[in-house]
This record gives structure tokens, C-alpha cells and sequence, in this order.
């Protein structure tokens, strides 16, 4: 049901009550109104009955007055036939006047001369007789006059003389006097005034007055007078007119006065009344459900337009609202759409950029895998290849020495790639932690310089360098590796030919370190994306694009910066490591004599055959004196016989861990001074903390070059 | 057919350059190598070689580039691709090859056995 139907419903809920009693009230105020309407007419026919009896009374007062006169009381009728001529004049209203003995036998008659028969009145009156035996004056019913032939009524006053009626004074009145008496009333003209007489014959009526007298009064109102001699009643005139009529019997005359008051009259009032009610609820209705609606519509218009924009939010756009709603509420939910909408459009957006950071990582991640593919085949190509000519040569011939010198080579490199590969993870991960002691960041890079030539690695290119000593607080294997990975690039995107520089120097509080090459350069673009992990610039084939990141991350690790700049493709490149610098330390004197050159009583514990004997021949040619045991027990037992200075045990052997062998030597030597290196393929530093636990001195991570071990060696305590 | 003996050997990496040439050496092969395709072009005008045993991937120029070229000035010469796989993962740069019709293709890391039979099928 619309919120429409609902605010009209609820605003004819609350004025139905209203209706309901404002009809109540309207029906006692229309009760009282007719109340007050009938009292006041009730009022008014006592005023006119009160009138006609004192019409009639005015009437046998004068005849009284006549009674008195002496005339009459010695017989003299001529001389009271004067008299009442005079007072006839003066009654216009009056025909006759006649005298009467108790019998009803006149004896004088103004309409008729002296001496001319005339009818006994008791004849035609039936209230002759009991009102002269009631000694009363009367007033007699409306009757044709047997001497005036006209309509008439007769007043008679009986004259009482000695205890007894001798005779009986009658005046003959017209109706007229009592039509004059209703006129003055000033009835309304649409009311019916009426005089009826004890017979119920109408006297007067102020409606049709020629017509009316000496017609019987109305059915319902002679059945009102039966009933009661006072009261009032709804009926109908003799017209057919519905009247409430209030009425009265006068109780000396036994004449009546009515007043027929048209029902409309009486009821107009009410039901104006009633009308003007009724009109003024049903407009206050329809103003109210007019007023509902337009509130109603001020409400749901701004609902149903949240509605529809709403489906905003679905596609996830933004919510747009017309107009600021009015409703507070209404502004609350538009608000809370609002902000909900803006929620849903940036999870959106979080989910598309999530997206593509995954659609991009996983381009990065197979790039990653193609490139890295591409790294360890060329490697194993030319491992395979130097393979097959130690197998087809004679392993004096120069074939084989160089073949050996490249297998030597690439297993470096595919270590060092595989280290760089383990150590970007670490370092990504905030796995490493820096081993720093002061050094010489020149010393560091002319050492690496010094290697990579002995190794041949620069015999295509002119490599040249300029160092000056400057002195930073370093990890010294992390800071070669960022010289080697530098110089791996530098390498690895200059044609054969061209030249290569290496600097190092400070600059502020700073070393530097830059390595410039004559190189196929970079692009404007690759300048900063160039350090990014996996990634290659477009004409810069064959990297890993791990090198340089590793270098980035490395030197910020210890708190540097790294930059490239090129002059564009084929112009060479720059890239230069700026790391914190620190003041030269104070000349030891002691400066870490080799002390264990050679000479040294070595146990090698190593259950790989190649390994074994790679080490073992590095041992012996630095001048060791060596054994070997291929496992824990066996290495235990050589060291029962004759105790090592040093030993090399591997962490993987087949009876034991190398840690335990490391145990029990260190708990068999008592006091004695025992060197003990780990070797593993692990390079984690958990693993070189737990060989720490276990009592080793020092790490050696797979696969071992003769320069680690000569370091390793000399750093034994 | 006469008998293959003169190899143009194109790689830019050294390492591999020499093993390669030592390889083919030891099974009686003349080997020249070239770092590069303009290097490689310059021997081949000098003293034209049998074979073309080259990669795809060299620093101053696509190998593709290389492959018409020879195609070219040198209609003769026989062509090996040896091939470490694209930058990009789905590309196959040996299949490429193939559809440029060169006489055969080899994916790194092969045995020696096979360029030796490979050579020997030419």
C-alpha cells in the first residue's frame, strides 16, 4: 500500500471521532434549539388564548354592566331596550342583544321589533339549560343565528334576583372581532393561527379566514384537544400542510387557540444547521486528505527518487540527489545511501587495482619464470658442452683446461644466481640482518675488481677504476654483493670492446660508488624502473632483473640511496650507490695475521664424493694437513685417534646430524682450542644461528669457494 | 652434399661460446664464433662458413634479423637456432624459427650428441 493511502487513512482515522461527536452535538443542539423553538411557541399561544378569553370576557363585563340597570328589575323593557340599543352602538362586533327568561323564551330582542315572535333560545342552544341551573356566564358554540342567518356566537350572563335567575342577557357576537384579534398578532403569513370553539368549530383562522369559519378544526388537532386541552403535536392543517401545532383550551370559555407552524419552519433551522455541518466536515475531510496527500507526496517523492538512484550504487556510481531532502530522516538515509554508495564505488576500485596488482604480478611472475628459464639454460648449455669435451678429451690437453675453467665459472655464476635469488626474497621479506663492521668501500670494490679479472671475466671489455678510501659501516658480503651485481650488469649490456669504469670516492658525508659503462644505456623511462624487481627495459635482453633491485634494496638496507642515468640507448649508462659514510678507524697494528696459512690439522666431514674431494683438494693445495670421514661416526673416531685443529663438517651427513658431530667433538675436547666450521646449503640465518648453538665458529653456505674458506679459516678464534 | 666442415658459431655468451666451440672442435668441426651478428657477418664475408649455428637472443640486433640476412648474401649456408627460451612465457622463439624454414632448431641446454647428429643430418 503506498504511503499515500497510508497518511489518508490516517487522516480520516483521526477526524472520524471528531465526526462522531461533532454529530452528537449537533443533534442535542438541534434537540434544544426545537425545544426552545417549541417552548417559545408554546409561550405565545397561552399570550393569544389569554387574549381571546379576555375578548370574551370583555364582552359579558358589559353585559354585566347592562344587568345593573333599574329598567330591567321593574319590568320596564322599553327602557332597557333604550339602553341596550346605546350599548349596541358602541360594540361594533355585537348583531343583538336579547333578554331572555330562565326558560329560554325572549321577552326582547334588539333585531326584532316589540311585540314580534321570537324562537326560545333554549331550543337551539344545548348549553342554555345547565348554564342557567349554574347561575354562570357563558360563552355559547359558534352557530347560524336563527335570527341573523349570519355565523355567529352568543355571550349570555344570567341575571340573578333574589337567590334565583329571573332572566338571562344575551349579545350576539360576529366572528370578525376574533379574526381582528389573530391579525393583530402578526402571525408569520406561512403560520396558521386558529380559534375554534368548544364544538372545535372554527371561530377565526388567519388562513382562508372567509372560507375557514364554522368549518370543523383539522382531524389531528380535535384529536390533540381529546387527548389533552394543552399540548402540542405534530400534524397537518386542514390544507394538507404538515404543521407542529402548540395549542390550549381556555377552561372559563372552553374555546381553544392553535398555532399550526409549518414543519419546514421549525426544521429549517436544524437543518440548515444540520447541512452547514455536515458540508463543513466533509470539506475539512477533503482539506485534510487533500493536505495528506500533498504531505504524503512531500515524503515519497524524495523516497522513491532515493529509490531509483539507488541503483547507482549497484553499478557503482556515484549517488546523485536532486535536491537536499527536507525530512530529516530522510536526509539521514539519503547521507547514509550517500556514503554507502561512495563505500561500495572505492571497494570497487580497491578490488580493481587489486586486480590488476595481481593481473601484473602474475605477468611479473611469468616474465620472472621465462627470464629465469632463459638464466639457468644458457649455463647448462655450456656445462653440458664442457662436460662432453672432458669426456672426449685428454684431460692434458688445452681443450680440457679450458673446459674445466668453465665449468669453474658457471657453477660460480649459476651460485651466485641462485643466491641472489634466495637473498631478493630475504630481503623483500626483511629477513636480513646486517653484519656491520667498518670498511673501505674502495678496498672492497678493488678486491672484486682484482677477482673478476684474475677470473677472466673482464677480457672482452677495458675495465679501469679510480678509488679513493673512503670508509662506511657495512656488511662487507652485502657490499660485494652490490659491487658484483653492478659490475654483472655493467658486463652483461656493453658490447665486447667497450670500456667500463668503476669509482669510488667521497662526496659530503657520503661514498660513493659508481660504475660507468659505453653500454646499450637506458631509456628516459628506465631510468627508475630499471631497479625494479623482474623488470627489463624493452631493449635490455638477457637479465635476470634481479641484480639491480637486489643492489637497491641492499643499499637502502644500510641506509643509502641508488640511482641510473643515461644519456639514452646506446649512450652508456651510470649507476651510482651513495652509501652513509663514517671516519677512518684507528690503524690496528695487529691487523688480523693469516694465522692459519697452512699447516693446520684438518677434519673434513662430507658424504658427497664431488664436495669431499673439491675441498679437500682446496685444503691441501693452501698446504693442510687433511682427513676425511665420510659420516659422524667415523669422523668421531679419526678425531679420538688424533685431535684436529680445525674441522669442516657438513649439517647433512647419513648417521647424524652435523651439529651433533659438533657436539660431542666440543664436549671430548675439554679445554683443548678447536676450530669448527659448518658447511650447509642453507644460507638462512636461522640456520647459521643454530650451527652458533651448536658450537660452531663459523658458516660456510654451498658451494664453498677457496677465497670463503681461506676467510673462514683465518677467522677461527 | 659435400661435407660440412666450417661452423659459424653466434652467442653472446662467452662461456657457452667456448664450450660450444671446444665440443665441435673435439668431433673435427673448423668452429669460428661471433659475439654478434654484425661480427658474425663480417667473418662470414671473410671466409663463408657451412653452418650458421646461432642463438636468437644477441645485444645489437634480433636474431631473426641475422637468420634473413644469411638468408640473403649467404643462400647456402645451412642454419642452426639454438634457442633459451622467450622473455615472455608463452613465446616460443624456435617455433618461429621453424615457420622461417631454417634447417633445425635446438632448445638449450641440449646434449652435444645432438648438434652433432643434427650437423651430420645437414
Amino acid at each position: 500500500m503506498p504511503l499515500k493511502a497510508y497518511l489518508v487513512s490516517l487522516t480520516l482515522a483521526a477526524l472520524l471521532p471528531v465526526a462522531i461527536f461533532a454529530g452528537v452535538v449537533a443533534y442535542f443542539l438541534l434537540a434544544e434549539q426545537r425545544e426552545t423553538f417549541r417552548q417559545g411557541a408554546e409561550a405565545r399561544t397561552l399570550a393569544v388564548s389569554t387574549a381571546v378569553d379576555a375578548s370574551l370576557n370583555g364582552s359579558i363585563a358589559t353585559l354585566l354592566a347592562l344587568a345593573t340597570v333599574p329598567a330591567l328589575e321593574q319590568g320596564d323593557v322599553a327602557t332597557l331596550r333604550d339602553r341596550a340599543h346605546r350599548i349596541l352602538a358602541t360594540q361594533p362586533d355585537w348583531s343583538n342583544i336579547n333578554l331572555a327568561l330562565p326558560s329560554g323564551r325572549q321577552i326582547m330582542n334588539l333585531q326584532r321589533p316589540a311585540g314580534a315572535p321570537l324562537p326560545n333560545i333554549a331550543q337551539f342552544d344545548p348549553l342554555w339549560k345547565p348554564a342557567v341551573e349554574a347561575r354562570q356566564p357563558f360563552v355559547s358554540a359558534l352557530v347560524v343565528g336563527p335570527v341573523t342567518g349570519q355565523w355567529d356566537y352568543a355571550v349570555r350572563v344570567p341575571v340573578i334576583r333574589d337567590g334565583s335567575v329571573k332572566f338571562v342577557l344575551s349579545a350576539v357576537v360576529k366572528p370578525g372581532s376574533m379574526s381582528r384579534l389573530l391579525e393583530a398578532q402578526n402571525v408569520p403569513p406561512d403560520w396558521v393561527a386558529v380559534v375554534i370553539d368548544r364544538n372545535n368549530r372554527i371561530v377565526a383562522r388567519t388562513v382562508n379566514p372567509q372560507a375557514s369559519i364554522g368549518q370543523l378544526a383539522s382531524q389531528s388537532l380535535r384529536d390533540a384537544l381529546a387527548r389533552s386541552p394543552t399540548g402540542w403535536f405534530h400534524g397537518s392543517t386542514i390544507e394538507g400542510t404538515v404543521v407542529y401545532t402548540p395549542y390550549r383550551r381556555s377552561d372559563s370559555t372552553g374555546w381553544a387557540f392553535a398555532m399550526g407552524i409549518p414543519a419546514y419552519a421549525v426544521d429549517a433551522a436544524a437543518s440548515y444547521a444540520a447541512w452547514m455541518l455536515v458540508v463543513g466536515l466533509l470539506g475539512a475531510m477533503a482539506v485534510a486528505v487533500a493536505a495528506a496527500y500533498f504531505v504524503s507526496r512531500g515524503i515519497s517523492t524524495p523516497i522513491a527518487s532515493l529509490a531509483a538512484a539507488t541503483d547507482a550504487i549497484g553499478r557503482g556510481e556515484p549517488l546523485h540527489i536532486a535536491a537536499d531532502p527536507t525530512i530529516s530522516e530522510v536526509r539521514t538515509l539519503a547521507h547514509a545511501l550517500q556514503e554507502s554508495a561512495r563505500a561500495v564505488r572505492e571497494r570497487q576500485e580497491l578490488l580493481e587495482r587489486e586486480k590488476q596488482a595481481l593481473q601484473a604480478a602474475d605477468r611479473a611472475k611469468d616474465e620472472f619464470l621465462a627470464t629465469l628459464s632463459h638464466e639457468l639454460r644458457n649455463p647448462l648449455a655450456a656445462l653440458t658442452a664442457a662436460a662432453h669435451v672432458l669426456k672426449v678429451s685428454d684431460p692434458s690437453r688445452e681443450a680440457a683446461i679450458k673446459a674445466r675453467a668453465v665449468i669453474e665459472r658457471q657453477t660460480r655464476h649459476m651460485a651466485r644466481l641462485i643466491a641472489d635469488l634466495l637473498d631478493i626474497g630475504r630481503v623483500s621479506a626483511g629477513k636480513v640482518g646486517l653484519e656491520r663492521e667498518r670498511l673501505d668501500l674502495a678496498q672492497v670494490a678493488g678486491n672484486a675488481i682484482r677477482t673478476w679479472r684474475g677470473s677472466g671475466r673482464f677480457e672482452r671489455h677495458r675495465v679501469s677504476s679510480q678509488l679513493a678510501p673512503v670508509w662506511v659501516d657495512a656488511d662487507r658480503t652485502r657490499i660485494e654483493q652490490i659491487v658484483a651485481n653492478l659490475l654483472d650488469n655493467a658486463l652483461k649490456f656493453t658490447p665486447a670492446g667497450k670500456a667500463i669504469w668503476v669509482n669510488v670516492h667521497a662526496e659530503g658525508d657520503g661514498a660513493v660508488l659508481c660504475v660507468r659503462d659505453e653500454g646499450v644505456g637506458l631509456l628516459p623511462e628506465e631510468t627508475a624502473s630499471v631497479f625494479d624487481l623482474f623488470v627489463q627495459g624493452s631493449h635490455r635482453q638477457g637479465g635476470m632483473g634481479i641484480g639491480l633491485a637486489l643492489v637497491k634494496r641492499l643499499a637502502e638496507l644500510h641506509g643509502g640511496t641508488v640511482w641510473a642515468a643515461s644519456e639514452g640507448a646506446n649512450r652508456g649508462a651510470v649507476f651510482t650507490v651513495r652509501l652513509p659514510a663514517v671516519p677512518e678507524p684507528p690503524v690496528q697494528s695487529s691487523a688480523a695475521p693469516v694465522r692459519r696459512a697452512g699447516g693446520l690439522s684438518v677434519l673434513l666431514v662430507e658424504d658427497n664424493d664431488d664436495a669431499r674431494g673439491m675441498l679437500q683438494a682446496m685444503l691441501a693445495s693452501s698446504g693442510h694437513e687433511v682427513r676425511v670421514a665420510q659420516d659422524g661416526a667415523s669422523a668421531l673416531a679419526l678425531a679420538a685417534e688424533s685431535p684436529p685443529d680445525v674441522a669442516l663438517i657438513d649439517i647433512g651427513l647419513p648417521d647424524m646430524e652435523g651439529y651433533e658431530v659438533a657436539r660431542r667433538l666440543r664436549a671430548e675436547r675439554g679445554g683443548r682450542r678447536l676450530g669448527l666450521v659448518a658447511i650447509t646449503g642453507f644460507g638462512r640465518p636461522e640456520d647459521q644461528e643454530r650451527a652458533f648453538d651448536a658450537g660452531f665458529d663459523a658458516h660456510l653456505t654451498k658451494p664453498v669457494t677457496a677465497e670463503r674458506l681461506t676467510q673462514a679459516l683465518a677467522g677461527l678464534p | 652434399m659435400s661435407q660440412i666442415r666450417n661452423i659459424l658459431l653466434v652467442d653472446d655468451d662467452a662461456d657457452l661460446r667456448l664450450a660450444l666451440k671446444l665440443a665441435l672442435e673435439a668431433a673435427d668441426y673448423l668452429v669460428v664464433v661471433a659475439a654478434s651478428a654484425e661480427e658474425a657477418l663480417l667473418l662470414q664475408r671473410r671466409r663463408p662458413a657451412d653452418v650458421l649455428v646461432t642463438d636468437i637472443f644477441m645485444p645489437d640486433g634480433d636474431g631473426f634479423e641475422v637468420i634473413e640476412r644469411f638468408r640473403r648474401e649467404f643462400p647456402g649456408t645451412r642454419i642452426v637456432v639454438v634457442s633459451g627460451g622467450g622473455k615472455r612465457a608463452k613465446q616460443d622463439y624456435l617455433v618461429v624459427a621453424q615457420l622461417m624454414k631454417v634447417d633445425a632448431t635446438l632448445q638449450k641446454p641440449f646434449e652435444i650428441q645432438a648438434l652433432l647428429e643434427t650437423l651430420r643430418s645437414l
